[in-house]
């Protein structure tokens, strides 16, 4: 991957704040340009918006924490109920939304643990090199030669079921990724002389890692980490299905879908809407992550 | 050439080495009294504590290890409280279903990747480009458990026409296993009837697990086909009259194998990956199936097992491909690395 | 062929113990057979060891006994005995065995292998050894010529006859050839047969699929004639309900069991479906740990219980059940309609919490119920939202019935509630009232482990009682009494459930069966 530079158009104005405009400026001509990240955007958009107030809008909050009303039960989506209700007569709709919050915190939980393990060990892998590079590459091949979500599922069935132990498996089968990441970026920008130009003037390491390393480290890191945030959603997700997600009664999507399998296909809507709810969040990361790197790397390709 | 291949093996093994050290910290890590979990449900305190010598788990961690790995290398891998059954018995049963559903899925992204991407390129910008671009984002979204569940809605559910789960159904007796893949031995065994309703089984669930698959060859191929309707070559050969369908398809056709097969072939351990899912869903009675149950039942010799198993196909896959890719690529092949 | 027993239930696998050529499941020839569905697999088979719904249903097709329940309401009728007296003064009962009777392999049924069986089944010490191991010693039992065999119990039982129907008769011969270290067979007949019944094995998954021959000689012959009966029977174990309920629907099972209540209703509407619904005689208790963790405490119980919506289990069912008003069900002699039986009472489950070390609640406490039964999830959601107004939180956790039982049974590990279904094993009151006495301790009807001695005299002097009325009154003191130890939520019983395709013949509901538990002999599909 290329360095993150801005592209020629943009050269720097004598006035700091001016720049500062004209960058944001230059971001939204080029998200306004590209359908699919300003369909991301508004979808992160809508999704952090739900986290955030969900709990506020939603019609009936005691359904997320086990409040029953059977005489209500699996009832087809309605004005009362657009998202219809489930087994316990509580309103799925309240139930997706508030399961919003839930896989904000835990996409958010594992994409910072991962990172912040990831960095630190791939800057040490890229920079310094030799001997401790190989050992941290070693290492973290190791945990990259399992898909991640039979390694994640192993780690659940020792930990046991429950969304914490769900968070601490994905969050070791996520950081390898930033670590090869970081890794690559900072081995090439080692090569750079500006590098060596620092040393030769007696800058120390840290210095150099602080003000020259890192910040270049960051564009990568974020497109990375915002398309990790839809996928280790998925993934959470995945592990709620196969069951060994959050209990009950707590909302969450995948656990909510599992459930629904035992009422298909006549009560199809208890199915139907937490899985479109996963789909778009997810959707709606990928998306952004993509124009990301758009804006960061035009030059990566895409076609 | 040689050397190059040598030294991939070699890091396999490594990386094999550290598989075998991550499934046993795993293993161990377990709060639940493993010589419990290995003598069952219905054993008394003395039967555990006999399992607990007999398996060496009163040992420290270090002499474990190396029973472990012994273990491993006489092919052992525990066994199953919920079957009874030694791990390596019931993995040995329910690989091939695994397999077999995964290779369908790949056929079915190729196949169907390709055309689909390539044609998209051909019609950029227009209807059939954006709905191929959508389709290759949201490949990546799409949960596979909900899609396969939607899926099985409308086939099953709503119009019947497909079977709601399983590899074949109870009435039906399979064919006397050659490889052991269901669709394959009816195959082999001119039994055509049963291979038609084998594949009536099988075809949702192939095509939820390659859907990934099938965005990334899309994508790739339409990547590749935009570049050679660009590249001069083209150009010159348009000038010259020649038939440019022809020359496009082959000249697109191959510069997208090298990358599409490298995709496929990484794609491979992904599915395998996606098995714990989409069997779940379909009551597929594979590895994936087996090893999400026995997570269910607190059975942890083969979710072991399982990962293991998936590990080292996965490594495997990948190396495949890193040779592939060096043996087609030249530059690496004259390099040697 | 093995792979095709998984092929379907997808779950966990091979056994490979037979090697048959591939039949098709659902025809032989151009008889049927009759296929079955349910959740619970066989691990254990050995009829002196272990029972529960589904074993027994294996059981009871693969073996004897010298009686056999038939009929609602349960009534015993003579098997491989073909009469009985008891001796005027002592407590002898002798009876007289069928001359025909023979085991799978040609040995005959002779008083040998009766009093071998029960030996065994005491000797064991498990499973069924509790209905009669303080009135019977192995001493007793005595062959008095071939065909005649003489107990003599310890002291008078009157329940004694409605035990016999569940001790089955084993075939020394084959059992003690497989022996192996002194175990008296019990490995072999883990998944090996030596019966004489209806059935034989031809094919035992047991976690996947039971394939059961029809013995076309058996020695009592068949009810509905040679000509209509099955070829075999089939028991697949299909955890999910809803690919179970898809089986049903196709054609591919004729018969299932542990449906959830929607299904029921639904496939009650379906054209070739029928439902066969009946009032149980099963009690649906939440079992409560009286020996650890905060439902030691008798307050703490009986807050919970005056703060459950009881209400809810009667929804969840969709009404098909009724709230139990006893720890005895209605059909059981002696029932009465305790008074002060818990229902929801907000103010007085919060004074009984405010006697106990958590008045504020702020306590947690596991629910634990059979991982697959959608009713017994439901109904845990149920307590939890009732429990919340005490700030009681409830972890609801799934496990399978094998797992469940090893914790539970366990007083240490046993988890505060456990949802669980006992059908008494006869209709006789001494049993349910056992259930709640200290020997009940280490089966799975005593996860409570309750442990009241007043309680264990009350129901020794009950059983023994002659008179009559004065048992019966005994019995009433005995339930007024169980309320009052509250060792577990007193729930519902839910009726006995099973769905079939039309062509299903035969099938006689016997309320002293286990839940989903059916009695294969009188059975039959119909049709070309």
């Amino acid at each position: 991957m290329s360095e993150a530079t801005l592209p020629a158009a943009q050269a720097p104005t004598f006035a700091p704040r001016g720049r500062t405009l004209r960058r944001l400026r230059f971001f939204a001509w080029v998200v306004g340009r590209n359908p699919p990240t300003l369909l991301g955007l508004l979808l992160v958009g809508v999704f952090l918006l739900l986290a955030a107030i969900g709990p506020l809008i939603v019609p009936d909050p005691h359904d997320a924490y086990g409040a029953m009303h059977l005489a209500i039960k699996l009832q087809p989506p309605s004005l009362a109920h657009w998202f219809g209700t489930d087994e316990m007569g509580d309103d799925i709709l309240t139930r997706v939304v508030m399961a919003t919050r839930t896989s904000l915190w835990v996409g958010l939980t594992i994409t910072l643990i991962a990172v912040v393990i990831g960095i630190p060990l791939g800057i040490a892998a890229g920079y310094f090199g030799g001997a401790i590079r190989t050992v941290i590459m070693r290492v973290t091949d190791m945990f990259l030669c399992v898909p991640g979500l039979v390694l994640a599922l192993a780690i659940v069935a020792a930990l046991g079921p429950g969304i914490l132990h769900g968070v601490v498996a994905l969050a070791i089968v996520w950081w390898p990724g930033y670590v090869r990441l970081i890794e690559a970026k900072a081995l090439t920008l080692r090569a750079e002389p500006f590098v060596d130009a620092a040393r030769t003037m007696g800058a120390s390491h840290a210095r150099i890692l602080f003000a020259h390393i890192l910040p270049n480290c960051v564009s990568p890191l974020v497109v990375k980490a915002s398309m990790d945030m839809g996928m280790a959603i998925l993934a959470a997700a995945s592990l709620g299905f196969i069951g060994l997600g959050a209990k009950p009664p707590a909302p969450e999507w995948g656990a909510m879908i599992s459930t629904a399998r035992s009422y298909m296909p006549d009560y199809w809507w208890y199915s139907v809407f937490p899985g479109l709810f996963i789909f778009l969040t997810v959707l709606g990361f990928n998306l952004l992550g993509d124009g990301l790197r758009d804006i960061f790397d035009p030059r990566s390709g895409r076609g | 050439m040689l050397g190059f291949v040598a030294r991939r093996l070699g890091l396999m093994v490594l990386t094999l080495a550290g598989l075998v050290v991550i499934t046993f910290l795993v293993s161990n890590v377990a709060p639940a009294d493993p010589a419990m979990l290995a003598a069952g449900p219905d054993a008394t305190p003395d039967m555990v504590a006999t399992i607990r010598h007999e398996y060496g788990l009163d040992r420290p961690l270090p002499v474990q290890f190396l029973r472990y790995v012994a273990g491993l290398a006489q092919g052992r891998l525990g066994r199953s409280v919920v079957t009874g059954h030694a791990v390596t018995e019931d993995l040995a049963i329910f690989l091939p279903a695994t397999l077999e559903l995964v290779l369908l899925g790949m056929a079915l992204a190729v196949g169907f990747g390709m055309p689909l991407g390539m044609w998209a390129a051909v019609r950029r910008d227009r209807a059939v480009d954006h709905l191929a671009r959508v389709f290759a984002v949201s490949g990546m979204a799409l949960p596979e458990f909900w899609i396969g569940l939607l899926l099985l809605l409308v086939f099953s559910g709503w119009l019947g026409w497909l079977p709601i789960g399983g590899q074949l159904s109870v009435a039906d007796a399979p064919p006397a296993p050659i490889t052991g893949m269901v669709l394959v031995d009816a195959l082999l065994r001119g039994q055509f009837v049963l291979f038609g309703a084998a594949l009536r089984h099988a075809i949702l669930p192939a095509v939820v697990i390659s859907l990934p698959a099938l965005a990334s060859v899309v994508r790739i191929n339409r990547a590749e086909m935009i570049e050679v309707l660009q590249s001069d070559y083209i150009t010159a050969a348009r000038a010259h009259g020649v038939a440019p369908a022809r020359i496009v398809s082959v000249l697109a056709l191959k510069n997208a194998m090298l990358p599409t097969l490298a995709m496929i072939g990484l794609r491979f351990g992904w599915m395998l990956g996606s098995s714990v899912l989409v069997e779940t869903v379909f009551d597929w009675p594979g590895i994936g199936l087996y090893a999400v149950n026995s997570a269910a039942s607190a059975d942890f010799k083969p979710v072991m097992g399982t990962t293991l198993v998936i590990g080292v196909l996965f490594m495997l896959a990948n190396l495949l491909v890193d040779i592939a890719y060096g043996w087609l690529d030249p530059r690496v092949r004259e390099a040697g690395e | 062929m093995r792979r095709r027993d998984f092929l379907i239930a997808g779950s966990a696998a091979a056994a490979g113990l037979h090697t048959q050529p591939a039949d098709a499941f659902v025809r032989e020839g151009k008889r049927k057979i009759l296929v079955f569905s349910g959740g619970q697999p066989v691990p254990l088979l050995d009829p002196h060891v272990k029972y529960d719904y589904s074993t027994r249903m294996m059981q009871q097709s693969i073996y004897d006994a010298l009686t056999k329940y038939i009929d609602n309401p349960a009534s015993i009728v003579p098997w491989l005995a073909k009469s009985w007296e008891t001796s005027a003064d002592g407590p002898t009962w002798t009876f007289h065995l069928v001359e025909n009777a023979k085991f799978h392999n040609g040995d005959p049924v002779d008083a040998e292998a009766v009093r071998f069986s029960f030996e065994r089944g005491l000797k064991l010490n498990k499973g069924v050894a509790w209905m009669l191991k303080d009135y019977l010693d192995p001493a007793g039992i005595k062959v008095v010529d071939p065909h005649t065999v003489a107990f003599t119990l310890k002291s008078v039982f009157a329940g004694f006859l409605s035990f016999m129907p569940w001790w089955f008769i084993v075939n020394p011969k084959e059992v003690m050839a497989h022996a192996e270290n002194g175990d008296y067979g019990q490995k072999y007949l883990t998944d090996h047969a030596a019966g004489s019944g209806p059935f034989k094995i031809r094919r035992w998954d047991p976690q996947a699929v039971m394939d059961l021959a029809a013995v076309p000689d058996y020695w009592k012959g068949w009810p509905e004639g040679d000509a209509k009966r099955p070829a075999g029977i089939i028991y697949q174990v299909i955890r999910e309900p809803a690919p179970r309920k898809s089986a049903l629907l196709r054609g591919e099972v004729d018969m299932v069991t542990d449906m959830t209540p929607q299904d029921y209703d639904q496939l009650g509407k379906t054209p070739g479906i029928k439902v066969s619904s009946n009032p149980g005689m099963t009690p649906f208790t939440l079992m409560m740990n009286t020996r650890h963790g905060p439902t030691a405490d008798l307050n703490f119980r009986k807050a919970l219980a005056w703060a459950i919506d009881y209400k809810a289990f009667l929804q969840v069912e969709n009404g098909a059940a009724k709230l139990m008003d006893s720890p005895f069900p209605n059909a059981m002699a002696g029932h009465i309609a305790v008074p002060d039986m818990p229902h929801r009472d907000l103010a007085k489950a919060r004074a009984y919490l405010a006697k106990t070390k958590w008045p504020k609640g702020g306590i947690g406490i596991d629910y634990v119920y059979v991982a697959g039964l959608e009713v017994e999830r439901q109904i845990g959601l149920a307590v939890l939202s009732s429990l919340q107004p005490l700030d009681i939180k409830v972890n609801i956790v799934g496990m399978p019935w094998p797992t469940l039982v090893a914790r539970g049974t366990n007083p240490e590990t046993g988890p505060a509630m456990i949802a669980v279904y006992v059908t008494p094993v006869s209709t006789d009151p001494s049993v349910v009232a056992a259930q709640y006495t200290s020997s009940a301790a280490g089966s799975y009807w005593g996860m409570h482990h309750l442990a009241d001695p007043e309680l264990d005299k009350m129901v020794e002097a009950a059983r023994v009682e002659p008179d009559q009325k004065q048992r019966m009154a005994a019995y009433a003191e005995i339930q007024k009494r169980i309320v009052a130890d509250q060792p577990a939520i007193f729930g519902m019983m839910e009726d006995r459930r099973w769905a079939m395709r039309d062509d299903v013949r035969g099938f006689v509901f016997c309320p002293v069966r286990l839940t989903g538990e059916v009695d294969f002999y009188p059975m039959w599909v119909a049709g070309k």
